[in-house]
């Protein structure tokens, strides 16, 4: 892979017009991520699902080349439809379009800022692979007091011009004081055995509210991995839900950092796998000072040989008194084969705090079912209503009834 | 109607059901009394097709082996249980499982499905006859639902599918008196020269409410005895102990 990915380094850094200091950095990530490689199964954090494994077995040699200089052509059809929203449409991980027609332009900031790479204090080798890597990086900033009147959906589609390739991509966003800001991924792929690694950070300033929901909904032989840093200051809402069902395999980390009192953080996901899916959410909050919230529900619904896995982890600094945190995660194994993994982690140095955890799985109750049938629905009909019932609570966690709409169609939940 | 014939039932081994025979006629409203572990909730869930028991003999409804059919086709041909203890089902809608259910049967049956105005229309009709408060028709099946209004649930679920046989599984356990005319008067409502009952219970109480046509004392898998309404009163007399 050394020889390989070096080569291709070159060639992307050949088509972008950065400073030699941009170059310098980039060269950095790229060196540390050739001497980490993929991460695996050794590391605490991806004991579960060892990527680079899955990587070798569902892809092989991954290139790590991409030609941005064409554009791709748009295919309206993907537009989700019955909202009115703002666009940011990724190709192959070029970015085609950003339109934010419905809103003020003078409320909002986009620069490319390639050569500021994003600084966090969490690290992977993932992410300096996006940061060696990505082509663009987009700061996206919203002014003081504006809420954006429709939501943003950033498209990430694929198409049949890329195959076995790593794609990059990586925006920041800032959220200046009482903000607000509605965010759709909506991932469409017709094409396969990529892997996609997804980049964002959120800058959180004192009232803003950041919703983000991650929609990977349709069946699709990519990888994915997306990595979420928030960081919140007072009275900052971020809430993040993820549907986590199309991938072959998907891994949402979010990382979320509770820096402002009276900030809170919410994150609601579903895991709906089938045949060979093999998918994962880890979160980690941390409540560094006092009068912090966070709030998580994680459900999975696991059909043959497919596997998820939830870790969950809550940091409470000395400092954080009256920090409340919750987290409950739940699956429902539909098959022998089907597994479910979940590491709930609280480390706590405060005394005054509330923090509670709870993990549960099982079949679909047989009793249950059982009653349905009696009253004459057939096994189909009476398990999908007992799932959807399952899953239907996830979703009424989400505060945007415009969306909420939206996703339980996606979902196909019925109230 | 419904006819069962040396119906053995074992579980794990332990026969629960011996040799038990029954029949009933349409029209009939057939009451089993029996003490703890005598066989009754055995009973009701064979009847309706649950798994996990292994049995031999016969049970014939309407001519049809019943042990072809599975749960719900029962459900479509008529078949209703009232269960002991209805389950809470999170995240189902009352209203979307009444019309899921209802619609499946009518289906079954070659009947027009109901829209939702139609549908709405009926389950508020009996829900009122039923004095069901129709706000819980919008929560969740049985979730938070007391006691009574679990079983006053099943009772409008059984007026709404109409069924030819039902079957009340100690329907009457944790009511109270004014519950207990409600579910009473709801059976009363649906009996007619068609459609029989099986009530199943401990105690004679719902039966001054329910006349039943015929009365059978279950006792370790069998029926000991069989005789009009006044057995239940000398039932509640002389206690079980007497029969033995």
């Amino acid at each position: 892979m050394n020889e390989q990915i070096q080569l291709d380094f070159y060639k992307i850094i050949k088509t972008l017009k950065i400073s030699e200091k941009e170059i310098q950095l980039k060269k950095s990530f790229l060196k540390k991520f050739i001497e980490n490689g993929f991460p695996n199964r050794k590391q605490e954090d991806w004991k579960f699902l060892d990527i680079s494994q899955i990587i070798k077995k569902n892809i092989g040699e991954l290139s790590f080349f991409n030609d941005y200089s064409l554009p791709n052509k748009i295919d309206p059809s993907i537009f989700v439809d019955g909202l009115e929203h703002n666009k940011i449409i990724f190709i192959n991980g070029r970015i085609e379009k950003i339109d934010f027609s419905y809103e003020d332009q003078s409320q909002i900031e986009i620069n490319d800022e390639i050569g500021k790479n994003i600084k966090f204090d969490y690290e992977n080798s993932l992410i300096d692979l996006n940061n060696a890597f990505t082509n663009k990086v987009y700061k996206i900033l919203v002014k003081k007091n504006y809420s954006l009147k429709k939501p943003l959906i950033i498209y990430h589609s694929t198409n049949n011009k890329i195959k076995s390739k790593n794609v990059n991509l990586s925006l920041n966003f800032e959220l200046e004081e009482n903000s607000h800001l509605r965010l759709i991924d909506y991932f469409n792929d017709n094409t396969g055995k990529n892997f996609v690694n997804i980049l964002y950070n959120f800058n959180l300033k004192k009232y803003s509210i950041l919703k983000n929901y991650k929609l990977d909904k349709f069946r699709n032989n990519n990888l994915k991995y997306s990595f979420n840093n928030i960081e919140q200051d007072d009275n900052s809402i971020s809430e993040t839900f993820i549907l986590s069902a199309g991938s072959d395999y998907f891994k949402n980390e979010v990382n979320c950092n509770l820096n402002g009192e009276f900030s809170s953080a919410f994150i609601n996901g579903i895991l709906s796998l089938n045949e060979n899916q093999q998918h994962e959410i880890r979160s980690t909050i941390n409540h560094q000072v006092e009068n912090t919230k966070s709030y998580q529900l994680i459900k999975s619904v696991l059909g043959k040989n497919s596997k998820s896995a939830y870790q969950g982890r809550i940091f409470v600094n000395s400092k954080a008194q009256k920090t409340d945190g919750y987290q409950l995660s739940k699956a429902i194994l539909l098959d022998e084969t089907s597994e479910f993994n979940a590491k709930p982690e609280l480390e706590i140095y405060a005394d005054d705090v509330k923090c509670s955890h709870g993990s549960a799985s099982g079949s679909l109750n047989e009793n249950s079912i059982f009653y349905l049938m009696s009253r004459g629905l057939n096994y189909q009909q009476s398990k999908e209503l007992l799932i959807n019932g399952f899953l239907l609570d996830v979703v009424e966690k989400i505060t945007d009834s415009e969306i909420k709409n939206l996703i339980k169609n996606i979902v196909g939940l019925k109230e | 109607m419904l006819k069962i014939n040396n119906l053995n039932a074992n579980i794990e081994n332990k026969a629960i059901l011996k040799s038990f025979s029954l029949s009933i006629n349409a029209g009939e409203v057939h009451a089993i009394m029996g003490p703890n572990g005598s066989g009754k909730s055995t009973l009701s869930n064979i009847l309706s097709g649950k798994k996990g028991y292994e049995v031999s003999g016969e049970i014939l409804f309407e001519n049809k082996n019943l042990f072809d059919l599975e749960t719900e086709e029962r459900a479509h041909k008529g078949i209703f249980l009232a269960f002991q203890y209805p389950l809470e089902i999170p995240g189902v809608n009352t209203n979307i499982f009444l019309k899921t259910s209802l619609n499946a049967i009518r289906k079954a049956r070659g009947e027009k499905e109901l829209d939702a105005i139609e549908f709405l229309k009926l389950v508020k009709e009996k829900a009122k006859e039923l004095k069901f408060d129709e706000e819980k028709l919008n929560r969740q099946l049985n979730v938070g639902f007391s006691g009574g209004e679990k079983k006053k649930n099943e009772i409008l679920q059984m007026s709404m599918l109409a069924p030819k046989l039902s079957i009340l599984d100690e329907t009457d356990s944790g009511l109270d008196i004014d519950a207990l005319k409600i579910v009473a008067d709801g059976v009363n409502t649906l009996r007619n020269k068609d459609n029989s009952f099986l009530i199943i219970t401990h105690y004679q109480r719902l039966l001054d409410y329910i006349k039943p046509d015929f009365v059978h004392v279950l006792m370790n898998g069998k029926i000991i005895k069989s005789g009009g309404p006044e057995l239940a009163i000398e039932l509640e007399k002389k206690g079980y102990e007497s029969f033995n």
